[in-house]
């Protein structure tokens, strides 16, 4: 019976949008919706079986039955360990509540929208599954179209402007992965991650697979929206449909990341320059992307795009959990990447439910007009506790797993990052939770600062359907986080790690004995907490703080912040300069890691 | 192998990327992007390509005749299809821009900031 599953958890959405598909025009529009939750929650049911049956040894499927003969491998396998079912299962859960949240809210198009986003859940879930390079970057693709088509679906003039940076900047990621499979296929003539991770170790030192891990990383640093790759992830995700954004944001962003460590411990990880270049470049970026999405989530008015650099800032702190290269760091990733699905998915649909409700995003304009809908009020100071670094839920522990694996790797310098990442955002997201429903932080000459396009969503929706999915996610961010989820969070990370290069070949039955060590700051989370409540008092009481003060701290920072918001110009131009600028630095490192 | 076919690949993917950067009409920059993405054909024919070798077609040859690597050229033509809906879809964004913005000059449109 299990075996089964892992193709079955690609072939329901596909099935399931091929037919919405073929009858869709004639169905009545709340049957699409329902049908969609229905097939979103049986591929959770999928992973979930799929990570309950790989705990003794991962599950493997080839297609058309083309196993391996030998050492010689054809055919296109899936190979589902339990770290893989897992996020697999996040992915799903998320589409799920995002399904609910759009009740109704795209019946203009009758069932299109319900097709793609279908179409979508089914790449990210061959994503997840698969072991074969070529196959990660067709379901790479097939979640890059439907990424685009979605994000462009209001036609107004900044979605399409939005889309098409997106569409630029992520097809040259396209472009050089493909680059990548063909050096890789150049060297070992093999797309298989076991096979290939075995001719990777006969020729550790070999320039091409340098090369090969180049272009590849680089194409999944530009979907996981890394520095100096970021650029396109505000642009898109800001005007995006809000049920649309939770996915973006919660599943397809971080899955950029768990793309490289599937990469690097299935294939990558027997050379020891690629090694040393995860350590220092991609934590590098990792840790200045967490600082970065920070800064500027703090200066954006306009909530969705406020929410889409935090992304950027959590997402670096899983790049830094990756790039450690070890179980506790990758443990802390994987916790992290489900506490950052289910708190940012929440926070998005809090965004549509303003969107539909208030008719308006702009935290400035929307201040004091809350006071109806403060249900949601509620949840958004909930969530922007809990991404400000609150110590309950999985994003805390996952703080806390990552960043004691960076101690124990000597990068303690992390943790100001780490801090000052995690209290930006926090404070951003509580300063625009007290203006919206509080109506603090009353701001001179509100008018003319007003942004050009009046955004609205359909208030077609009751409350209560848009604040369940909410409710549920941020319950489950803080009640996932189970005392022995943190040693479960590390013992899947260390069997993804014992398992690479052909899991179907030694398959290892016994659970890696991962030492549980006390994080060693246990004052982080009132650290960044009470940073991120300071930071937004701040931000609020501004009239009522000494001028000098208030002068004397903006001309300190103007310089920053005037640099952050003339690289994110929205210029496509300018965006792809900087992934040129990237790939320099990739090739530096790799020089300076060889010689 | 000769070094040609590497030295073509390299050089359309840095002509390309030099397109796409300094476009200011975004139907030329959708065809630097396209030739960015020949590059990766070029380079992927080379990867699998033999000398003295025939086309990977069987049907009159005996098995084991010489032929070059079938697999990169399935590789280009999935990779053909999905550069054909990327472009497609491209191109329909830029016309729909240039309706509501009367231009697609990339310098003059930005997004939402």
């Amino acid at each position: 019976m299990t075996e089964i599953l892992p193709p079955l958890a690609v072939a329901l959405p596909l099935g399931g949008a091929a037919l919405l598909l073929l009858v869709g025009r004639l169905l009545p529009w709340r049957i699409p919706d329902g049908f969609s939750v229905l097939v979103a929650l049986a591929v959770l049911a999928a992973d979930a079986a799929m990570a309950a049956a790989a705990a003794k040894a991962p599950l493997v499927y080839w297609f058309g039955g083309w196993a391996p003969r030998g050492s010689l491998v054809l055919g296109i396998g899936f190979v589902v360990g339990q770290a893989d079912a897992a996020v697999a299962a996040v992915v799903a859960l998320l589409f799920a509540a995002s399904f609910v949240f759009a009740w109704g809210y795209f019946e203009d198009i009758r069932a299109f929208f319900h097709v793609l986003m279908l179409l979508f859940l089914a790449a990210m879930q061959g994503f997840c599954l698969t072991h074969d390079l070529f196959n990660l970057f067709v379901w790479f693709e097939v979640m890059s179209v439907a990424a685009f088509a979605l994000t462009a679906y209001r036609l107004e003039a900044s979605s399409l402007e939005g889309a098409l940076n997106f569409t630029v900047t992520n097809s040259i990621g396209s472009f050089l992965m493909l680059g990548g499979i063909g050096f890789v296929y150049l060297r070992s003539g093999t797309l298989d991650f076991g096979a290939l991770g075995r001719s990777v170790a006969a020729a550790p030192h070999d320039p091409v697979f340098a090369c090969a891990f180049t272009a590849l990383a680089a194409a999944l640093l530009i979907k996981g929206a890394m520095v100096p790759f970021q650029f396109w992830l505000a642009d898109a995700h800001a005007v995006a449909p809000s049920p649309v954004s939770v996915i973006f944001s919660g599943a397809m962003v971080p899955l950029g990341i768990f793309g490289i460590a599937k990469l690097y411990w299935e294939a990558f990880a027997p050379a020891p320059s690629i090694g040393t270049v995860m350590q220092t470049l991609l934590f590098a970026m990792g840790a200045a992307s967490a600082l970065l999405g920070g800064l500027a989530a703090l200066r954006q008015r306009h909530l969705k795009r406020l929410l889409a650099f935090s992304t950027i800032s959590h997402v670096g702190i899983l790049l830094c959990g990756v790039a450690l290269l070890n179980p506790r760091g990758l443990g802390g990733m994987l916790a992290y990447l489900a506490g950052h699905a289910l708190v940012k998915g929440a926070l998005f649909m809090i965004a549509g439910i303003l969107l539909s409700r208030l008719g308006g995003i702009d935290e400035i304009g929307l201040r004091g007009r809350g006071g109806e809908i403060w249900p949601a009020g509620v949840a958004l100071a909930i969530a922007g506790l809990l991404l400000g670094g609150a110590p309950v839920g999985l994003l805390d522990q996952g703080s806390r797993l990552v960043d004691s694996a960076a101690d124990a790797a000597g990068r303690a310098w992390l943790l100001p990052a780490l801090v000052l990442g995690t209290a930006c955002t926090g404070a951003a997201v509580l300063r625009a939770a007290g203006r919206i429903f509080l109506g603090w932080g009353e701001m001179p000459g509100e008018e003319e600062r007003a942004p050009s396009e009046q955004e609205e969503e359909k208030p077609n929706r009751p409350l209560w359907l848009m604040l369940l999915p909410v409710v549920v996610l941020l319950a489950l961010a803080v009640a996932a986080a189970a005392a022995s989820s943190e040693h479960f969070a590390t013992r899947l990370a260390a069997r993804f790690i014992a398992w690479d290069g052909g899991a179907s070949l030694k398959s290892l039955a016994v659970p890696l004995p991962v030492p549980k060590q006390p994080s060693p700051h246990p004052f982080i989370p009132w650290l960044s907490l009470g940073l991120s409540l300071l930071i937004a008092a701040h931000d609020l009481g501004r009239s009522r703080l000494p001028r000098a003060w208030l002068a004397a701290s903006d001309r300190a920072l103007a310089p920053l912040f005037i640099i952050i918001d003339r690289l994110h110009d929205g210029v496509v131009g300018a965006y792809v300069t900087w992934i040129v600028v990237g790939l320099a630095l990739f090739s530096v490192s790799f020089v300076a890691a060889s010689g | 192998m000769s070094l040609l076919p590497w030295t073509v690949a390299l050089w359309l993917f840095a002509i390309g990327l030099y397109g796409v950067i300094t476009s200011r009409h975004y139907v030329h920059l959708i065809g630097c992007l396209t030739v960015v993405q020949s590059s990766t054909y070029v380079l992927l024919l080379a990867v699998g390509y033999r000398w003295g070798a025939g086309a990977p077609i069987f049907f009159d040859h005996p098995p084991g005749t010489p032929a070059v690597d079938p697999v990169v050229q399935a590789l280009v033509l999935t990779d053909i299809v999905v550069g054909a809906t990327v472009t497609a879809l491209l191109l329909a964004l830029a016309l729909q821009v240039h309706k509501r913005r009367g231009t697609v000059d990339p310098d003059a449109l930005r997004p939402l900031r």
